[in-house]
């Protein structure tokens, strides 16, 4: 018995600072879902049923602008595919587990928990799947209860909405600094930006959105596959700042493992 | 056309579904078979271009998908400390919660 609650406060310490982080973006997510026009129990239920949040960001700006419901659920499909990538990367580590356990470990799967995980899982032998599945649950607390609050916050004070949304900007510009490995993702983080722009005007959608997203992707791993096959070290490649990001270390891993 | 609570709670059952399904099918795929490996390779560079473009969008398209330049002056430059503070210390907390009192006092000043 003992040994098992030593476990939880382990993994609760590892997902703590993921945990403290979603506070200030749950608050801004649960006001401006408020703003759009939900109610507190619905803030609640959205954060556990969907808990992305981007995808509630970007439902409460869709709601406030008047967005009809098959419009808003096309954009976060799209919005959404990419967990598909996520869910395909971790899928190695949690082999042999339950189908049972599959359902509910995708329910709750998203950006940031499966940062940790993934990290957890290439460095931690110990790290078990119900860890993983411990540290997503301790995440849709802490987002849950923040976006709750943050409703409430919402029906109390007025407050400058575009300010408030910043927040997940911010959150989206570190996971981009998070990602920046070497010259070459620079050059792609700027070109999937600019595409961005042009495609979104084009198609007056967010659909620009997702062709940008695969258009760079697909230049980037073109570039580095020709980079690769000449065979000579190319300044695109050389690592800009040595970190241990997920990326770093499963590069580590492929190596230790052909040597 | 307003909605109701009702219009909500189908949005929110519609929305867990796209979340959930692309969440769960690769999970089940490949739990049980390899993935190609320039599948890998491509997919790699998925995340640094999709939140590029959601940056891109958040700083610099308006709400009718219009090119607004630089009309969002406090917003590039909260987002260029944002970027500083995010590479130096690393922290998602830090970044978000000092990037939120950047955009304040910036907006207070410009």
């Amino acid at each position: 018995m003992k040994e098992t609650e030593k476990r939880w406060l382990t993994v609760l310490k590892i997902a703590l600072p993921l945990c403290l982080s979603y506070i200030p973006i749950g608050l801004a997510c649960g006001i401006l879902l408020h703003a759009a026009g939900f109610n507190t129990i619905l803030a609640g239920l959205v954060s556990v049923l969907v808990f992305s949040g981007g995808a509630q960001f970007l439902i409460a700006s869709m709601l406030t602008i008047h967005s009809p419901i098959l419009s808003i659920v096309t954009m976060l499909f799209f919005l959404e595919l990419r967990y598909a990538l996520l869910g395909a990367s971790l899928s190695q580590y949690i082999r042999g587990t339950s189908r049972k356990f599959l359902y509910i470990f995708a329910a709750s799967l998203n950006d940031e928990n499966y940062a940790v995980n993934y990290l957890k899982f290439a460095t931690d032998k110990e790290w078990k799947p119900k860890d993983a599945l411990m540290v997503e649950h301790y995440s849709l607390l802490f987002w849950t209860m923040s976006n709750v609050v943050g409703s409430l916050i919402g029906a109390g004070l007025k407050i400058n909405l575009s300010i408030v949304e910043f927040a997940l900007t911010s959150l989206f510009i570190y996971m981009i600094v998070m990602q920046l490995k070497n010259y070459l993702t620079i050059l792609i983080s700027v070109l999937s930006g600019i595409l961005a722009i042009i495609f979104m005007t084009l198609f007056q959608s967010t659909m620009g959105l997702v062709v940008a997203t695969l258009l760079a992707s697909f230049v980037g791993f073109l570039i580095e596959h020709e980079v690769v096959k000449k065979g000579k070290r190319s300044k695109l490649l050389n690592t800009i700042k040595p970190r241990a990001s997920r990326h770093t270390i499963s590069r580590k891993s492929k190596v230790s493992e052909e040597s | 056309m307003e909605m109701t609570t009702m219009d909500h709670f189908l949005l929110i059952i519609l929305s867990a579904f796209v979340a959930y399904l692309p969440r769960f099918i690769p999970l089940r795929i490949f739990a049980s078979r390899e993935i190609p490996e320039w599948f890998n390779e491509w997919m790699k560079y998925v995340p640094v271009s999709l939140f590029s473009a959601l940056v891109f969008k958040d700083l610099f398209i308006n709400s009718r998908f219009q090119f607004v330049g630089v009309d969002n002056v406090t917003k590039l430059i909260a987002a260029v400390i944002v970027f500083a503070i995010a590479y130096r210390t690393r922290s998602m907390g830090l970044s978000v919660v000092l990037g939120l009192c950047a955009i304040m006092l910036l907006s207070l000043v410009l």
